[in-house]
């Protein structure tokens, strides 16, 4: 267990009683469920008893003391998609996996669980796949979204799928092309930036894929730090509209075409990025104040 | 972007935004919410950006990827501005053809959307009905924004509110506003929320104050708070800055369920947003004001949803609600003034300032002011976020919004309220949607949820259900909450697996009232509303589970067993015999079809197929297994006389049977067989009853039927010919003649009548004199142009009919509602029109005209759908003006038929008004001793097979009555009990399509009476039998025993 990753955590929450919750929250995240050692950490830094610690752990339905497998499947048992016959589709995901909802399969894969509503209700019987939601599950689907969370559900096959498309982008100030022929992401030319972070400075390849999930490459720059990027030809630090929908930190907006940019999250590691088509709204306000 | 310090510099940066958008470019607007997403727009985002950026359409078109519309039904969509052109259900190749229309300003006809069932096109969103229903002062927000881009907000008007409530010294007068508009909080309660502001208001001191905005949602069913928070989040911020200047807080929090990360993320940016313009945090705008909003992540707790258990949760302890007083404005968060709204309710806010009390209180009734959104879900046709003024009707939600149910199956309820709230039956679909109203009726306003139960719905297991989830998240700090929760649901668990006694339901009313009067908070004290509801609406279905041991909704498993069997009114087993025809063992397979029904062969032409309507395969996505054209294949193959039971030796005592249709030769057969000597009493010359009077040769060949009867008949049995009750017997006359028991099963041949002048001249036949003088005599009584009305399937049958006779020019049937609403079988309507028969729809006779004594024709007028009638379908009306004249030579009448009972009134009977003879429904008794009534002169016209089951259990009801037993005895579920070794075969892909059996070519047909469906193959039944899921092995692999005993008689139990 990482010991200092869990205090930064107690640490940033402010050590309080309050924060109980918010320290479980991210603990779980990391871990996926609280490990007992956590449990009595957060007790100690947090001055609560460890029975109190459990009994909140144990309160709310979102934690879990035990692991979880890689891949977890929750089926949604609200009132809409009971009616509609929810409680069949937990029942084929037991039987395809094995498993009862709670449990993992032995190979640790896949974590079987059921929630109380997700608040997709139009969409009934609702089935979450790690992150993926899969609306009008019906029993003869079930066993094509096990396939489809065990072989990973980010993949998308940039040369025969029409929603993966090649972008090229230039520096917003100097107009001159980021685009870098001779190093290739995914099987496009990359787009290139230097980026900077405490004095330190790296050189950054990022995949001009959109919708690729190819993290930068780069190693000059620690991970998790919000750098500046800047062109590496007029060295003029790229502008930021908006913050990162991912992470909250700022986004550095490429130039596509007037109007249009590609903004990337500064943050090393954060893939945060949007398609930005209506970007001379803001821009035009900027300059406007 | 730039921290504004005044008020008026803000002012004049959002008017400028405001001002500057007067952009004319077509718009794409298309949902990015969670719905959304789940359905695929994410997908169509990329696709629309590529062909914006690869077709450098960037300055002619843009893309606006908004929160919730609403329409959730119809996701993936898209709407193109200005036009407002909805696109449903897409597709990703359909997008480019879209996005090249809007940019030239066109329309693609074909993707537009269109009710569904009808050809007609909505060309703009506010003309969908859906749509037009509503008053969408909050939800209809969402569509006009990017919830990423506090630019679209502003450009909306937004935060103009708080510019006007901080415009102002002294802020108390929001208090006022709100209170003289008269919202009421939106989570549930109702209470004001103007009084909650003023109580904040004077609470405590200058320290620190909490507002918290309440998006926990835990109610399951119920997701407006995600869709608005989601959707719209700078509304909520905007309502929780004013609430914070109205009831001086300090802090505020957003209370977030961890279910809902895109609510979270969006209101996260939001609030970010609104803090860099200066909008929130310290010294708001230069006011001198410090307000700040945190989110607070909920960890999944339904309680937390009452506001004491919130506070604990955010303290960082269990969510266990505490003792009120003192309430949180008093006391509330770390012991400062709390003041908790819900998202709705904060939502309305920023639109009350904006356009005042006065208008806000002229939306809605008297008490129940403004909007209110409802997540119409479950069993409707059109599920997503309805938003309408308080006071609005159920059924016009429902019915027209909603769009009435989904398929065939009527709507029985809805629920609103989530798990505190109750279950509100069809027949008060009347009552107004308002808390007082609600609440009167024994359900809740709760947080906007209403889903929607249909007759495959089980109220048992939805109480079930409800107490499952109640006993999960009670907190457990009131013993009476915590385990009485738990035995209530015991005690519907108990009465679901087909345990349940009377007793039971007097436990479980006494046990909800003492949880109702003894436990602390919100959540105990409604959590028997569930039961107390449904058993107060629905108590017959409770009966029905404990009595009878049926759920008819087929949900409670242990009551249902396989689908197929419980369907089937005789008591077929058809997954048996599926499984038999899988093995090649079609011997087999008949005498299990035999057994149960003994007209397999009719069966298998005309039989309504309640198995397949049941069918697992078809409830789970795919297509019912053809079972009744396995049935075909089986009884076209195997000769009957492999299953031919032998009479019990004969008891010398007499039974009378009043008729020789399926029902009453049905249960001549089976008393025969008991050893009861048996006349029949058939006023036709031939028996069948309507097997041979009413349904044409080329459904049902006349051979098979003589053939299946000839076979049922045995020493025990005769039938008297042209002998009528009535006219030739008479009940006192057979009991006097030594006939210890009678039983009457004439059917329903009379049939019912227009009630139109001229209505008896020549030319006009009621359709069972039409079908008879066909069937029976060969008489064809019509020609020239032919019309008739109805559309049940005598109609159909009788257009058909006329269609083959030789002096016909041509057939019209003339129907007052919608082909969908038409009663008779789908397959014959298709046929019917193939074969070239007319269909009007939506027209009805007003006038016979005559001439010389003669039909001349009819004239009709023009309806439309009007109101949803008690039999669950719209009501046709007459459009006035409408009227025109159709020239007949014949006009059949077939608008339904009844019993003709006239006579056993006088011989005692109880008779309904539409001739029905009264029987028990549980033992067939009539109000005469010794006489038994069933078929369809009791019920009215119903089908063959319903017809076959009455005769075999007054059969059975008979026997019991003649060696004094008791009638009716405790009642079993029926489950599978013979285990049939599953065929094991190679997976290979994709999964056989259902059968079709070949049929004759029309040019084949139409002239004459040959059957018109063949058999399937031996390969086809085969292939097909092999597609069965096999429900039984779920009651038959726990029984090892009579596997072995299954397996050694070929799959046969000899009970």
């Amino acid at each position: 267990m990482d010991t200092k990753g869990i205090l930064d955590i107690i640490q940033h929450n402010g050590e309080n009683q309050a924060g109980l919750i918010a320290i479980l929250e991210e603990i779980q995240a990391e871990y996926s469920y609280l490990p007992e050692e956590a449990l009595r950490l957060v007790a100690k830094e947090t001055g609560r008893s460890l029975a109190d610690v459990y009994g909140v752990a144990t309160f709310y339905k979102a934690f879990s003391l035990k692991p979880k497998g890689r891949h977890c499947i929750s089926v949604c048992l609200g009132t809409a998609c009971h009616v509609r016959g929810a409680q069949k589709i937990v029942e084929e995901f037991s039987q395809e996996l094995g498993i009862k909802p709670g449990e993992t399969t032995s190979d640790n894969e896949v974590t079987l669980e059921t929630v109380n509503c997700l608040g997709a209700c139009a969409l009934g019987p609702t089935v979450v796949a790690d992150g993926h939601y899969f609306p009008h599950v019906s029993r003869n689907k079930v066993s094509d979204i096990v396939d489809a969370a065990r072989n990973g559900l980010e993949t998308l096959d940039g040369k025969t799928d029409g929603r993966v498309f090649p972008l090229q982008v230039s520096c917003p100030v100097c107009r001159q092309s980021l685009m870098d022929p001779d190093h290739h992401i995914d099987g496009h030319p990359s787009v290139t930036l230097d980026a900077s972070f405490n004095g330190r400075k790296d050189r950054v390849h990022l995949s001009s894929l959109y919708g690729s999930r190819a993290p930068a490459s780069g190693n000059g720059v620690p991970h998790n730090s919000v750098t500046r990027l800047h062109c590496p030809h007029c060295q003029s630090e790229i502008p930021s509209f908006s913050d990162c929908l991912e992470c909250g930190s700022p986004m550095a907006a490429l130039y596509i075409r007037e109007g249009c940019t590609w903004e990337v999250c500064t943050r090393r590691g954060c893939q945060g990025h949007m398609l930005n088509l209506n970007q001379i709204d803001l821009l035009k306000n900027d300059e406007g104040k | 972007m730039k921290t504004f310090q005044t008020v008026s510099e803000f002012n004049a940066y959002r008017t400028a935004i405001m001002d500057s958008t007067k952009d004319k470019k077509p718009c794409i607007v298309i949902c990015g919410g969670t719905g959304g997403q789940a359905s695929g727009s994410n997908d169509l985002i990329r696709i629309i950006k590529r062909r914006i950026l690869e077709q450098n359409l960037h300055d002619k078109l843009s893309l606006r990827v908004t929160g919730c519309l609403g329409f959730c039904e119809m996701d993936p969509f898209i709407i193109v501005e200005p036009g407002y052109n909805l696109y449903p259900k897409l597709k990703m190749e359909d997008v480019p053809r879209i996005i090249d229309a809007a940019v030239k300003g066109e329309v693609v006809e074909e993707l537009l959307y269109r009710e569904p069932g009808s050809t007609v096109k909505r060309f703009s969103q506010q003309e969908i009905p859906f749509f037009q229903g509503q008053t969408r002062i909050v939800l209809g927000q969402n569509q006009n924004l990017d919830p990423i881009r506090i630019y679209d907000y502003l450009r909306m008007g937004g935060y103009a509110a708080l510019e006007q409530a901080l415009g102002k010294p002294d802020h108390e007068w929001i208090v006022h506003e709100i209170l003289r508009a008269g919202l009421r909080g939106r989570g549930g309660a109702g209470f004001l929320t103007g009084k909650k502001w003023e109580l904040a208001r004077n609470a405590g001191g200058s320290g620190r104050k909490y507002i918290i905005c309440n998006a926990d949602e835990g109610d399951p069913g119920a997701y407006m708070d995600r869709s608005m928070l989601e959707g719209n989040p700078h509304a909520i911020i905007e309502g929780m800055i004013i609430a914070a200047l109205a009831i001086k807080a300090t802090h505020g929090i957003i209370y977030v369920r961890t279910e809902y990360p895109l609510a979270i993320k969006h209101a996260t940016i939001a609030m970010r947003q609104a803090r860099s313009l200066g909008l929130l945090g310290r010294n708001i705008l230069g006011q001198g004001i410090d307000f700040d909003i945190e989110i607070f992540q909920g960890a999944g707790a339904f309680v937390c949803g009452e506001e004491t258990a919130l506070i604990k949760s955010i303290e960082g302890k269990m969510g266990e609600p505490r003792q009120r007083p003192p309430y949180p404005i008093a006391k509330g968060l770390f012991g400062h003034p709390t003041c908790i709204n819900n998202v709705e309710t904060l939502a309305n806010v920023p639109y009350i300032v904006n356009h005042g009390a006065e208008a806000y209180a002229g939306i809605g009734v008297e008490n129940n002011t403004g909007t209110k959104i409802f997540s119409l879900v479950g069993k409707i046709k059109n599920t997503g976020l309805v938003e309408v003024p308080l006071g609005t009707p159920i059924s016009k939600v429902v019915h027209e919004i909603g769009g009435g149910p989904v398929g065939n199956a009527k709507i029985k309820a809805i629920q609103t309220g989530g798990p505190s709230g109750g279950c509100i039956p069809a027949s008060m679909f009347d009552l107004p949607i308002d808390y007082n109203s609600l609440a009167k009726a024994g359900s809740i306003m709760g947080s906007g949820g209403m889903i929607v139960m249909d007759m495959n719905t089980c109220m048992v297991d939805v109480a079930k259900y409800f107490m499952s989830f109640l006993k999960e998240e009670s907190c457990g700090k009131c013993f009476t909450c915590r385990k009485g929760t738990q035995r209530m649901y015991e005690l519907l668990e108990d009465i679901t697996l087909g345990r349940g006694t009377p007793e039971h339901l007097t436990l479980l009313e006494e046990l909800a009232q003492t949880v109702k009067d003894t436990t602390m908070c919100g959540l105990g004290q409604s959590s028997p509303n569930p039961v107390l509801s449904t058993l107060r609406y629905f108590r017959e279905e409770y009966e029905r589970h404990i009595n009878d041991k049926r759920c008819d909704a087929f949900v409670c498993k242990q009551l249902t067993g396989a689908p197929c069997q419980a369907a089937c009114p005789v008591d077929t087993e058809p997954w048996r015999y599926v499984a038999l025809v899988e093995k090649g063992d079609y011997e087999g397979a008949y005498r299990v079809i035999r057994s149960a029904n003994p007209f397999p062969a009719v069966s298998a032409r005309v039989c309504d197929r309640k198995c397949e309507s049941r069918c697992s395969l078809g409830a789970g996505g795919g297509e019912a297994v053809a079972i009744r054209a396995l049935k075909r294949f089986v009884t076209d193959r195997v000769e009957p006389s492999v299953y031919r039971p032998e009479p019990a030796e004969d008891k010398g005592r007499k039974v009378a049977v009043i008729g020789a249709g399926p029902a009453g030769i049905t249960a001549a057969h089976q008393l025969s067989l008991l050893g009861y000597r048996i006349t029949v009493f058939e006023a036709e010359k031939i028996p069948g009853g309507m097997l041979t009077c009413s349904l044409p040769a080329y459904r049902l060949p006349r051979d098979i039927v003589e053939k299946e009867i000839e076979g049922l008949m045995n020493k025990n049995i005769s039938i008297e010919y042209g002998r009528a009750l009535g006219k030739d017997v008479t009940i006192q006359s057979l009991l006097s003649q030594g006939f210890e028991a009678v039983f009457l099963a004439m059917g329903a041949h009379e049939s019912l009548r227009l009630g139109l002048e001229n209505e008896d001249v020549e030319g006009i036949f009621p359709s069972i004199e039409f079908l008879k003088d066909f069937n029976m005599r060969g008489k064809e009584l019509a020609r020239g142009h032919v019309g008739v009305i109805g559309g049940g399937n005598s109609a159909v049958d009788a257009a058909r009919i006329a269609l083959r006779q030789k002096e016909v020019t041509g057939v019209t049937l003339f129907y007052r509602r919608t082909r969908d609403e038409m009663p008779a079988h789908e397959e014959e309507i298709e046929a019917a029109l193939e074969e070239g028969v007319r269909i009007e729809t939506l027209v009805s006779p007003i006038k016979v005209h005559a001439g010389e004594g003669r039909l001349a024709g009819i004239e009709c007028v023009k309806n439309r759908l009007g109101g949803i009638d008690a039999s669950g379908r719209p009501t046709p009306v007459p459009i006035p003006g409408s009227e025109f004249t159709v020239n007949l030579d014949t006009l059949v009448v077939a608008i339904g038929e009844r019993p003709g009972s006239g006579p056993l009134a006088s011989m005692g009977l109880e008779v309904d008004k539409g001739g029905r003879v009264k029987a028990d429904r549980n033992t067939l008794e009539t109000s005469t001793k010794g006489v038994f009534a069933g078929g369809d002169l009791v019920t009215g016209p119903n089908t063959v097979i319903d017809a076959v089951a009455s005769g075999k259990k007054a059969a059975h009801i008979i026997g019991r009555f003649l060696s004094g037993q008791p009638l009716v005895e405790p009642a079993r579920p029926k489950l599978p009990g013979v285990y049939i070794e599953p065929a094991v075969f190679e997976e290979s892909g994709e999964a056989p399509p259902r059968a079709v059996p070949a049929s004759l070519p029309v040019s084949e047909r139409v002239m004459n009476f040959r059957e018109v469906e063949s058999a399937l193959t031996e390969e086809q039944a085969r292939t097909e039998s092999r597609r069965c899921l096999r429900c039984d092995l779920e009651f038959t692999m726990q029984q090892p025993a009579e596997k072995t005993a299954g397996a050694a008689i070929g799959g046969v139990r000899h009970d």
